[in-house]
């Protein structure tokens, strides 16, 4: 037998992901747990890429319970299930990875497989997390969270307001994606082509982010339609998987 | 016709089909629902897995019906539903069962659109099945859930929650696939999944040694380790490559294939010309692809189809069953969807659609519809699509005549592809306009409000459109509909300023726009709309609906303002007005409102319960019992609940649920009966309707999820599990509006009971951050209910007064007795008697635990006693007791009612507690939880030396020197 996806802590992570948290407080619990689990795998530990990541989520949707508590949105039975919808699908990535399975979205694997090593910085880590769960999951959980409350993705309604609220809570937690490293990122995707060219404007998550809202506006137009869906789904896979490689590569350290 | 050829056995899957066939049959208790959702990858078995467990169960004693659904997307509502019953028919002997299908089958031919149709449509179809089953218990087994029409499922979930009284289990197969990305199922099976009565399962490919063990079986011997090697790396365990790829190697094609693709078009290659074509032909119609269709789609004569058909078969491409075939996999589907030329096939579909216009078949218009266009031949298809539309309509199926119908406006658009050729009819000539309403008005009965919306704006641009203001009207009644009440409203007030308009027109969008500015808060205005539409309608004919509608607002409006007497009047009158003039409709409507205006913010209790059963009958009477009665009873028992008429509530709801609702009527009801099941103490049935909730909202929805959550954190106090509610009122907190101050002021006084119950029971730690919060919630409702309307800020402020003294029993572990006093006197005054009878039981318990004014405390605790017992309050009657019994208060009353039957406690042979008294065995228990003689003393209302008193006395009795040895003896001693 060879050795398991997450060697000494697996029976640990599995029996953690055996559980599908319902609600934000769990979800925050959940993340809390599997931060403890990331720091204790060997070789990185405490400098695992994904811990990198899983810190930094964890710090956002904290405070997105504290806002949900706090009355900071409108409507929030739409933004918690939002939040718990958008961590199943991290969760269910890593439960993909558990198991090896074909099904694992590119976009998370390209982290994934760093795992255990070789070391990456903790900046490009931490955003290349973030790309494949605001590129790649965001939208879905968008139009999975709409459908389930029986409403549509409008700009300028109450539920677009306050997922708006969500990027002022990733620029206070992060000014250093924010600002810090500005030029860096603009000469680095000035480096490369194509598909990414249009990723970046200005503020990278403020702006992937509306592209998330974007991009869940046209899977809502061919919710219906399973071949379309399926398309869109590569794409946006196979977009923030090359964004996702990229943040990997040597070139990323560049950003710390 | 051609069966199977020789099937490979089902491997390293024993254990997931017992445990399927005890989840489906053996351990459902009769009456209930279960169901397993089996997820995984194509190729792993799924199919193969249903047909196993359904062979189990059918021997077990089950009547299995076995659907599949449609990948064509835009297929008719119900098919696998319709499909299953079809196989049932062709299979059946029994004369009796066979009368039930077809009886079933005429329910679906014969439905006609209508008010609540999609409703009544489930009652019905559940009716239907429970004579099929005739008593045994009913299995459905659905393949390819991935395609599931949104009938289909909405019939599944409402069959689950028990709402068509079936005993019912339901097998489904789904694709992983499928799965990822934003599939309509994700949000369904991640709520159904955490339900007890639902698996979820994931069929993983096989290990190692299943695929040896496959091979194996297939090939007739172990393969050497060289191949099985190669086997488990090419086929990572997936059964039907395993299958396939060992199959190949046994039949000596080694070598030559690597990937399943290869093998298929290896295969594909090596039939003869008919059989090829049978099986191109076969992928590109609609499976099951009937005998006869397929006939004239190949145009073979009858004897060299059948050897083709035979051909393709033992090739392994083609399957057989008696209502048509399939190709084997759907896997073969999708390999063969590249090796036809596209020319070469349109032509199949043209042939398919020609032989379809001939001969109407299962399906006919969806399926018509999607082969023309598939030809190339949009002109043909509009009119199958056209009517697959109103089909779709007549089964309520709003969703797929939404598609079909803007399929039809694509296919109007299209341009006209028309090549010569002499047969073709003339392309039919449709009203755009009129396809573009019918499209608007299917989207928005689907909820695809943004859609409607779209649609109705490129109506207004079409010079055959409809006049402005009917523009005007539709246009507002979808933004209400997408809860966009100000644009709505602001859309009515346009109507009231557009020249074309009639005058009933405009009383319409009068009372329309003052039930808007309501929901908007905008009181004042919304009565002075009220009673411009009022004044409209004084002059027209025919506007009864518009009065009713108008009166409420007026109602509504001026009891927020703190003027009741009027409106109530003005409503009174319009109840009136619709028994005289009205449809039925508008007299229950009038019922229904002036019930809720009685109940709710007027909190005239009785009287709403007296006018809600009243207008019940009334409109039972009128033909209206499935909806509106269902409604009106609703409301009776929630106001029967709150004056403390438990039983008849009970009776009430019992009677409602007769009708099998669905939809949030049911959920209505069904949280109205588990809120005298949590009163009661009824765990089991609390937790059924619980359940049955959360199976109806897993197909969408959220107004509801607060109650129930509000109803989960009740329940699990009542158990002890103060973890438990803690969790559902910090779900609930986080979801709620900062505006519903009722709902939050409720969940923040469960949070702190829960709090403060936990601290007193030690079940679990006081969380401070909980409090914390819970603490800041009362604030913030405390700050909102002051600006909210009277009626609000008089619910809100009963929960505040239970909240204020939580509070205080968490602050000194004792609970202010002044406090409590006024939380009861709150409740008095809102004749509430369940809060207040609670409130008395913690202001004795606060008295008794400061040792002062005792006579008082007894007096509460009979009352609160007198209350509990008087309501059925089983749990609170308990714990009044226990307080009681340790405060040594007589409750002079006839004995509690026996409890629930019971084990009977295993005694020890000698009772070594025996020697103690009553008073030193209460000390005893304490003793050996823990407790320290002050915390025993304040428990038992007497001082801590006098405890000591009684620990040196129950020390010598039983010869102990220590507190665990005492402890010990307790323990061995212990009943139960």
């Amino acid at each position: 037998m060879t050795e398991p996806v997450w060697g000494p802590v697996h029976q640990d992570i599995v029996g953690l992901l055996a559980d599908h948290p319902a609600d934000v407080p769990a979800v925050v619990d959940h993340l809390t747990k599997l931060q403890d689990l990331l720091v204790r795998l060997p070789p990185l530990e405490a400098s695992c890429p994904l811990a990198d990541f899983n810190r930094l989520y964890l710090v956002i949707t904290s405070t997105v319970l504290d806002g949900l508590y706090e009355d900071r949105f409108v409507d929030p039975a739409f933004l918690a299930r939002l939040d718990v919808e958008f961590a199943a699908r991290y969760f269910e990535a890593l439960r993909f990875w558990t198991d090896s399975s074909p099904s694992t979205p590119r976009a998370w694997s390209c982290l994934f497989k760093r795992m255990r090593g070789p070391d990456a910085r903790p900046l490009p880590s931490a955003a290349a997390g973030v790309n494949a769960h605001i590129n790649y999951d965001l939208p879905f959980a968008l139009v999975t969270t709409l459908e389930s409350l029986e409403s549509e993705p409008v700009d300028g309604s109450d539920q677009h307001r306050d997922y708006l609220e969500i990027n002022k809570i990733f620029a206070e937690r992060i000014p250093e994606l924010r600002r810090g490293y500005l030029d860096h990122w603009q000469l680095m995707i000035d480096m490369v082509n194509g598909d990414i060219d249009d990723w970046y404007q200005g503020e990278l998550v403020e702006y992937t982010r509306n592209v998330a809202w974007r991009n869940a506006q046209k899977i809502w137009h061919c919710r219906h339609d399973p071949d379309a869906r399926e398309c869109e789904r590569t794409r946006l896979d196979d977009n923030a998987a090359l964004l996702g490689r990229l943040l990997l590569s040597p070139l990323g350290a560049f950003l710390q | 016709m051609a069966s199977d050829v020789d099937s490979a056995p089902l491997v390293g899957r024993a254990g997931t089909v017992a445990t399927l066939r005890s989840a489906l049959l053996d351990d459902v208790a009769p009456g209930h629902t279960a169901a397993v959702f089996l997820t995984g990858e194509s190729g792993v078995g799924k199919t193969r897995l249903l047909s196993e467990v359904g062979e189990q169960v059918r021997q077990g004693g089950a009547l299995v019906l076995t659907g599949a659904c449609l990948d064509i997307g835009d297929a008719s509502p119900l098919h696998p539903v319709r499909q299953a019953l079809r196989r049932l028919d062709a299979d059946l002997a029994e004369a009796r069962t066979t009368s039930a299908v077809r009886g079933l089958l005429q329910v679906f031919d014969e439905e006609t659109p209508g008010p609540d149709g999609a409703g009544a449509l489930l009652e019905r179809v559940a009716q239907g099945l429970h004579l099929v089953a005739g008593g045994r218990p009913l299995v459905l087994v659905l393949d390819d859930l991935q395609w599931v029409d949104r009938s289909t499922r909405q019939l599944l979930l409402y069959l689950l929650a028990g709402l068509g009284d079936l005993q019912l289990s339901v097998l489904a197969a789904i694709r992983a696939e499928s799965l990822r990305g934003a599939h309509p199922l994700r949000r369904v099976l991640a709520e159904l999944r955490r339900l007890r009565s639902v698996q979820v399962v994931d069929l993983l490919p096989l290990d190692r040694s299943g695929t040896d063990e496959l091979a194996a079986a297939i090939v007739g011997a172990p393969l050497p380790p060289e191949a099985a090697d190669q086997l488990w790396q090419r086929s990572g365990g997936n059964p039907f490559v395993v299958e396939e790829l060992a199959r190949d190697r046994r039949d000596g094609r080694d070598g030559l294939s690597d990937t399943l693709r290869e093998v298929f078009l290896g295969r594909v290659d090596a039939l003869p010309q008919p059989a090829h074509a049978v099986v191109q032909a076969v992928a590109a119609g609609v499976e099951p692809v009937e005998h006869w269709l397929l006939a004239q789609v190949v145009r073979l004569p009858e004897d060299e189809l059948l050897d083709a058909v035979r051909e393709a078969v033992a090739h392994r491409l083609l399957v057989g069953a008696d209502d048509g075939y399939r190709l084997r996999h759907r896997l073969v589907a999708e390999i063969l969807a590249g090796e036809l030329l596209p020319a070469e096939r349109a032509a199949l579909h043209r042939r398919y659609a020609e032989a379809l216009t001939a001969a109407p078949a299962e399906l006919h218009q969806a399926r018509l519809a999607h082969h023309w266009r598939q030809a190339g031949e949009p002109a043909r298809a509009l009119p199958a699509a056209m009517a697959a539309a109103r089909e779709a309509e007549r089964l309520h199926g709003y969703a797929e005549a939404h598609r079909h119908w803007s399929t039809a406006l694509t296919l109007a658009a299209a341009p006209a592809v028309v090549p010569a050729d002499g047969g073709r009819p003339a392309p039919v000539e449709v009203d755009r306009a009129e396809l573009l309403s019918h499209a608007a008005e299917a989207a928005h009965h689907s909820g695809e409000h943004a859609r409607a919306l779209t649609l109705l704006a490129e109506l207004s641009a079409d010079p055959a459109g409809p006049p402005t203001c009917a523009l005007h009207i539709r246009r507002a009644r979808y933004l209400a509909a997408a809860g966009r009440s100000a644009p709505a409203e602001e859309e009515y007030r346009r109507v009231l300023s557009t020249a074309d308009c009639t005058p009933h027109e405009r009383c319409t969008a009068a009372a329309r726009r003052a039930e808007l500015l309501l929901h908007l808060g905008r009181y004042a205005e919304a009565g002075e709309q009220a009673r411009e539409a009022l004044d409209l309608a004084a002059g027209v004919p025919g506007c009864t609906s518009e009065v009713v509608l108008a009166s409420s607002a007026l109602g509504f409006s001026e009891a927020f303002l703190g003027d009741p007497a009027d409106g109530l009047t003005v409503m009174r009158r319009a109840l009136e007005t619709a028994e005289s003039s009205g449809r039925p409709e508008d007299v229950a409507c009038a019922y229904l409102h002036l019930a809720e205006l009685l109940t709710g913010p007027l909190n005239i209790l009785e009287e709403g319960v007296v006018v809600a059963r009243r207008g019940a009958e009334r409109v039972a009477e009128l033909g209206l019992g499935r909806t509106w009665e269902t409604r009106l009873l609703a409301v009776a028992t929630n106001g029967l609940f709150r004056v403390g008429q438990w039983a008849e509530a009970e009776k009430v709801v019992a009677a409602a649920l007769r009708h099998r609702p669905s939809g949030a009527d049911a959920v209505e009801l069904l949280l109205a009966r588990c809120r005298l099941s949590v009163g009661y103490g009824d765990v089991e049935a609390s937790d059924r309707d619980l359940e049955a909730v959360a199976t109806v909202l897993a197909g969408g929805g959220a107004r509801h999820v607060l109650p129930m959550l509000i109803l989960r954190a009740g329940l699990a106090m009542w158990q002890g599990r103060h973890d438990l509610a803690r969790q559902a009122v910090q779900r609930g907190l986080t979801e709620s509006r900062s505006d519903d101050v009722i709902v939050l002021a409720t969940l923040a006084w469960h949070g702190l009971r829960a709090e403060a119950e936990a601290a007193a029971s030690r079940t679990v730690e006081v969380d401070p951050n909980a409090v914390r919060r819970l603490r800041e919630v009362v604030d913030r409702v405390t700050r909102k209910s002051a600006q909210a309307g009277a009626p609000v800020r008089y619910v809100a402020d009963g929960f505040l007064a239970l909240c204020d003294a939580e509070l205080s029993r968490l602050d000194d572990g004792r609970g202010d007795p002044e406090l409590w006093g006024r939380s009861a006197t709150e409740w008095d005054r809102r004749h509430h008697p369940y809060p207040a009878a609670y409130s008395r039981l913690r202001q004795a318990e606060a008295l008794l635990s400061r040792r002062s004014r005792m006579a008082t405390a007894g007096k509460l605790l009979r009352q609160a006693h007198a209350t509990a017992q008087a309501l059925g309050a089983v749990p609170l009657s308990a714990e009044i007791r226990t307080l009681a019994g340790r405060a040594r208060v007589t409750l002079d009353d006839a004995p509690a009612p026996a409890p629930r039957p019971r084990a009977a406690p295993a005694v020890p042979a000698v009772d070594e507690l025996a020697v103690l008294t009553a008073r030193e065995r209460e000390v005893l228990a304490a003793v050996a939880e823990g407790l320290t003689n002050k915390e025993i003393g304040q428990r038992l209302f007497i001082s801590e030396r006098t405890i000591g008193v009684h620990v040196s006395h129950i020390f010598d009795k039983l010869q102990v020197r220590t507190r665990v040895q005492a402890s010990a003896i307790f323990l061995r001693n212990r009943p139960e």
